[in-house]
């Protein structure tokens, strides 16, 4: 495999293959997290018999006008908050930029990239009903923005219609450009 | 001989999340190596480990049978060890701002051999450092290899190639200090 003068890199290689021992309590930690139920289904679930059980209740006018008026400042704050998100997708230094990936027969596909610290489950892609398009849409920062799609949580793919970077794994990723 | 992955998988999808266990104690240390030798933090690695497992058990509905576990998960371990480097070196970047001070760092004076591995493999671009652990470590052919990081099997036998220079530099350097 190598030459004579290799000795001190065959050496080298030898003790890295080694074994090598983990925390035995890290089994623990994973079974704890395989095992916990969805926490989002569990509280829908909840919410959902709360909202279907049948009640019996009785209302003074007055607690009715409260109630009226909590239901009035809940509704002017929901809407504060929408107009709130309206401007900041409206915001003159970001763009909304439209991410398309065909992917046939994909079971996920997520947009991984320095703007979301390349975490797959922050900007997860949907389906188009057919033809295997994926697509996201997201405001970004003026600037340049390396990205790549995760195909069923582990194949990386650079964006073929874009241009490419390489990273310091030499992986394929693409990188789009906003504003200037 | 014990129970073959294939069943366990079976098991598991059937509803026993139990057997999973088998499969997290039979690939813990395995791939576990790999993430610390690829990361260089003990820490870090069993974050990308914990992660993969957990992301491997999610996945397992899509895994096809026809496939192997071992490197079906062993690529996902891959990807987890990329993420978590990338942010690695972010958080580096902010913390050291002199790069060119990184590239001087003296080898270690009068070090311990496990110390210059390390040294030497830190040293490393990761692009070299995974493609050089996955070939002469993990023994992986460059078609698996290939398969695992989506590089060419001509970029990887460059990367090998390139890393087996450097750290023959390096590791000479340290023997005769």
């Amino acid at each position: 495999m190598f030459e004579r003068d290799d000795d001190v890199l065959e050496r080298m290689i030898e003790r890295l293959r080694e074994p090598v021992e983990m925390d035995p309590t890290l089994d623990a930690r994973v079974m704890t997290r395989v095992s916990a139920p969805p926490i989002r289904d569990s509280r829908l679930a909840a919410a959902w018999d709360w909202l279907r059980r049948p009640r019996d209740f009785s209302l003074t006018p007055l607690s009715a006008l409260a109630a009226a008026a909590v239901l009035a400042g809940l509704a002017l704050w929901l809407g504060s908050r929408v107009a709130n998100r309206a401007s900041t997708l409206a915001r003159p230094d970001t763009a909304v930029v439209q991410f398309v990936f065909v992917a046939q027969g994909a079971t996920s596909v997520a947009l991984v990239g320095d703007f979301n610290d390349w975490d797959a489950t922050t900007t997860p892609m949907h389906p188009a009903r057919q033809g295997g398009l994926w697509s996201v849409a997201l405001p970004l920062p003026p600037g340049r923005h390396r990205y790549a799609f995760l195909i069923n949580g582990w194949l990386w793919l650079s964006d073929p219609t874009a241009p490419r970077a390489l990273d310091d794994f030499g992986t394929p990723s693409s990188v789009v450009t906003v504003g200037g | 001989m014990g129970t073959s992955d294939a069943e366990i998988v079976r098991r598991v999808r059937d509803g026993d999340t139990a057997a999973f266990a088998v499969l997290v104690a039979r690939y813990r240390d395995r791939l576990g190596r790999y993430a610390m030798q690829m990361l260089g933090d003990r820490e870090d690695a069993e974050e990308a480990l914990q992660d993969a497992f957990v992301r491997a058990y999610r996945s397992l509905a899509r895994f096809d049978d026809r496939e192997r576990f071992g490197p079906w998960l062993f690529a996902i371990l891959v990807n987890r060890c990329r993420t978590t480097g990338r942010r690695t070196t972010r958080r580096h970047q902010i913390f050291v701002r002199d790069e060119a001070s990184l590239e001087r760092a003296p080898a270690p004076a009068a070090p311990e051999w496990d110390d210059t591995v390390r040294w030497a493999l830190e040293r490393l671009a990761p692009g070299m450092r995974e493609a050089f652990l996955l070939k002469h470590v993990e023994d992986l052919d460059y078609d698996e290899i290939s398969r695992l990081t989506g590089a060419g099997v001509s970029a990887l036998k460059m990367r090998v190639k390139r890393a087996c220079e450097q750290l023959r530099v390096l590791l000479t350097e340290v023997e005769r200090v």
